[in-house]
């Protein structure tokens, strides 16, 4: 029986976001909207999603007078990207 | 980018486009913190020799904590203009020049410490004990970001440091030859890697 795919990470914004964070150590809002294409707004909530589930780890700092947020993926969003692409794998019989 | 339901060929799709993209738009970094240290030390080279040779007084060989300077200024420097990115050979680098730069830091303490302890200091052994820092973090460095011009160029930099540890015990004072020697293993060990590396950035 195939497993069920991660519903958290089975969207296209958070699949991006999660694929983007795999491959540098950090990235910042900025980074993130201009690579994905997202919305301010959307992007938002869907960082605040995966920070939520432990995911991501989220941190907000000032450089200047201006905010800065950064993102980091943990070892929990490590872990179910793993799983989320090993189940993608069983369905496509990969 | 929307919020969009995906079989499972466009997440498999999803994901090799986004780590591919994200890859491909990381700069490679570029040699100028290299040609920062490395000119300085040349330039500080020849002025410390020219000082020390004229006026006989080896004080002037104080000027080489100038070599300091940069450090200082990068670090307000990357704190106000933070990268977007921060991929993780960016944090391998980092962290090598962190326990380089605090390598340096222990070194002129324990100096210092003894010296007051022992009634006389000579920063002398600090050049060559500082060409075998910068040159191990070159080295790192260059493994790290695969370049092997400045992965194995700084090694005939070191050729220098052994030579002023083999004499230095026989010496009463670091001789004023030995600026410029140490300015000399500087261009090998940085400012000729860091050239190479901009000119590899650039094509």
């Amino acid at each position: 029986m195939l497993r069920e795919l991660n519903p958290l990470l089975h969207s296209q914004l958070r699949l991006a976001i999660v694929s983007i964070l795999l491959s540098v150590d950090e990235a910042d809002f900025v980074y993130l909207k201009e690579q994905t294409g997202a919305t301010a707004g959307n992007l938002s909530v869907q960082i605040d999603k995966l920070a939520s589930a432990g995911y991501i780890g989220v941190k907000k700092e000032f450089v200047g007078k201006k905010t800065r947020t950064t993102c980091q993926i943990t070892e929990r969003g490590r872990d179910a990207f793993e799983q989320y692409v090993e189940a993608l794998k069983e369905y496509l019989k990969l | 980018m929307e919020e969009k339901k995906l079989n499972e060929k466009e997440s498999l799709e999803l994901i090799t486009q986004m780590i591919r993209q994200s890859r491909k738009n990381i700069g490679t970094g570029s040699g100028n913190r290299f040609l920062l240290y490395g000119y300085l030390a040349v330039v500080l080279a020849v002025v410390v020799f020219a000082l020390v040779s004229t006026t006989g007084n080896s004080v002037w060989a104080a000027a080489w904590f100038l070599m300091f300077a940069p450090f200082i200024y990068t670090t307000v420097h990357d704190r106000k203009h933070r990268p977007a990115v921060i991929t993780y050979t960016d944090r391998m680098i980092d962290e090598t020049w962190k326990v380089i730069g605090t390598l340096f830091v222990i070194t002129v303490l324990t100096m210092m410490i003894l010296g007051y302890a022992l009634g006389s200091v000579n920063f002398g052994l600090m050049m060559p004990l500082a060409l075998i820092y910068c040159g191990i973090g070159t080295s790192i460095t260059g493994l790290v970001i695969k370049d092997s011009v400045l992965a194995y160029l700084p090694l005939f930099g070191l050729v220098f440091a052994i030579y002023m540890l083999m004499t230095l015990p026989a010496l009463q004072h670091v001789p004023a030859t030995w600026h410029l020697y140490f300015g000399i293993s500087f261009l090998i060990m940085m400012v000729i890697p860091g050239h190479n590396l901009n000119a590899k950035c650039r094509k």
